[in-house]
């Protein structure tokens, strides 16, 4: 894994004042949308001729107000919905095109964080996150070496036998993010991953995704956390009524909301 | 992949544990109608058996005139013997025609005695290997060459034949009605459990319903989701068939004694086999109820 954060540095922030910019890569690809376009039933499009283009290893922030797109977007990359049109690359394989039964294979290489944490509520920290890896048939030698060490990595180490419920909002986004990570994917999707938490913890939570994305792994982050995505600055996609309206690098949250 | 075999294990019986009110509702449900299925069963064996044995009585009675050759009917019955329909032929003489008919008379003896000689004939009776074949042995018998020798009244062959011509049919007709019945019924039974097993699946999903939701985001294969419930559909229907056929032997051992004494004149009886046949058919019931019923739940409401 090596560590790309130089490379991204390096990126010129362009302004493109194309109605839908694309911010081109140089490196690889993980994610690439060509002209995607979502429509629900009889509404109006979620998604509207999205082009987009994230490189292997950049951290980046999806913005937007509610409705705007965001949650299609990630649901899309997760292949819980399909375009009604143009193409979805992840990780070299094409979203639209693929059977139904390959898809547990590729969120074997997604890691996902959600706003609500999504832990088993009669599960310890160590049994959340070994289900993750049991349940996509990991030997009890791999839960036993990687479950400790993926925790040790989230700074849970003396919470590793605790129930959700005895954990503070922020463990048990720690808790949810190891288990995303445990797998060691190449893509982490976080769905407002701060959404429930306060700003110092908050805080903590970037602080380890930005970790995590120095291993190599893409961080994808829809969030309306303002200040978060003030302080990181670092590349940001702006949706607004189902289009990007802004793409840049080193950029800000930009909505007066 | 290696696939986990304890994994699945252990979340079964956790899974048991956990939920054990559905579990218990769930072999309850299937327990009572795998139950119903047999009883149905059981009766069915037991009808048949009484309807076999009125059927066994439908006989052809070939009377024989008075003086007949003997080397006559001697050939006729070769004749009837070679018939592949045919089970037996037995020989009745005048004799014991009439020993035969005194025998049922005893109560009305002032019958016996007006009585002047043997007014009986002397007769063949033919019994065949599937009664429901009478009517084709009957027109066989007729154009017989050696019948219309021997027969009693050469001229009106239907007079020297006595098969219950009308009996028959209705018994037939009434029979084949029992037996459509009891398959309607069998399987209005297998569509209940079905419904009740699909429903069951249905919740124990609903109940999971969190945990399916990370499996599927974590990437585990829709096999994987899927096997512990059909295993778990199964595990509850060959429990419900194992108590079903406990209570159907012990319902047999205590009714069907007295059954008998209550009614000496009907043969009711089943064999062990018969038995073991009916637990065979309804483990197997039970697995293929609880396989399709999970099935059809999974498709409905785990969109994997």
């Amino acid at each position: 894994m090596t560590d790309i954060n130089d490379a991204t540095g390096q990126q010129t922030a362009t302004r493109v004042s194309d109605p839908t910019p694309v911010l081109p890569r140089t490196g690889p690809l993980m994610i690439a949308m060509r002209n995607v376009s979502k429509s629900y039933v009889t509404e109006k499009p979620a998604l509207n001729d999205v082009n987009v283009e994230i490189g292997s290893g950049e951290f980046v922030f999806i913005v937007g107000h509610s409705g705007s797109g965001k949650s299609t977007f990630i649901r899309l990359l997760l292949r819980e919905l399909t375009p009604s049109r143009g193409q979805i690359i992840v990780a070299g394989q094409d979203l639209a095109k693929m059977k139904n039964w390959k898809v547990p294979y590729l969120r074997r290489n997604i890691g996902c964080v959600f706003q609500d944490f999504k832990l088993l509520p009669n599960k310890t920290s160590f049994e959340n996150v070994a289900f993750a890896l049991e349940v996509i048939g990991k030997s009890k030698h791999v839960i036993r070496t990687q479950v400790p060490e993926v925790l040790r990595l989230v700074g849970l180490e003396d919470k590793i036998d605790n129930y959700p419920d005895e954990l503070s909002g922020g463990e048990q986004q720690r808790v949810s993010i190891a288990r995303a990570f445990v797998n060691r994917p190449p893509l982490l999707l976080c769905d407002e991953p701060t959404g429930n938490l306060d700003p110092q913890t908050s805080l903590g939570i970037m602080k380890l995704l930005e970790r995590i994305n120095k291993t190599g792994t893409t961080v994808l982050i829809a969030t309306h956390d303002r200040e978060m995505v003030d302080n990181m600055r670092r590349r940001v996609i702006a949706l607004e009524g189902g289009r990007i309206i802004r793409d840049q690098d080193r950029g800000v949250y930009g909505y007066v909301d | 992949m290696s696939i986990n075999v304890g994994y699945f294990v252990r979340e079964s019986i956790q899974n048991f544990r956990r939920n054990w009110v559905m579990t218990l509702g769930a072999v309850i449900t299937i327990y009572l109608s795998l139950l119903l299925v047999g009883v149905f069963l059981v009766t069915g064996v037991l009808v048949n058996s009484v309807v076999k044995s009125v059927e066994d009585k439908v006989t052809i009675q070939i009377f024989l005139k008075d003086g007949a050759a003997t080397d006559d009917v001697n050939a006729l019955q070769k004749n009837l013997l070679a018939n592949t329909l045919v089970q037996g032929v037995e020989y009745t003489s005048k004799d014991k025609a009439l020993e035969q008919f005194k025998e049922d008379m005893k109560q009305s003896p002032e019958i016996i005695d007006q009585l002047e000689g043997n007014p009986l004939p002397a007769s063949l009776d033919v019994t065949l290997k599937d009664p429901r074949t009478v009517e084709e042995m009957v027109a066989a018998i007729k154009i017989d060459p050696l019948f219309t020798k021997v027969a009693d009244r050469p001229d009106n062959p239907e007079e020297s034949l006595k098969y219950g011509q009308q009996v028959v049919k209705k018994l037939f007709a009434f029979t084949r009605v029992i037996r459509t019945l009891e398959i309607a019924f069998v399987a209005m039974l297998a569509a209940v459990s079905l419904i009740f097993i699909n429903n069951t699946i249905r919740l124990a999903i609903y109940a999971r319903r969190k945990e399916i939701g990370i499996m599927r985001l974590v990437g585990a294969s829709n096999w994987f989701i899927r096997t512990p419930f059909l295993l778990e559909g199964v595990l509850q229907s060959l429990i419900g068939a194992t108590l079903a056929i406990i209570s159907i032997v012990g319902l047999q051992a205590a009714i069907m004694p007295r059954l008998g004494e209550a009614l000496p004149f009907l043969p009711v009886g089943m064999d062990t086999a018969a038995t073991a046949q009916i637990a065979g058919v309804l483990i197997l019931a039970g697995v293929f109820i609880g396989l399709l019923g999970s099935g059809f739940a999974l498709r409905r409401y785990l969109k994997v």
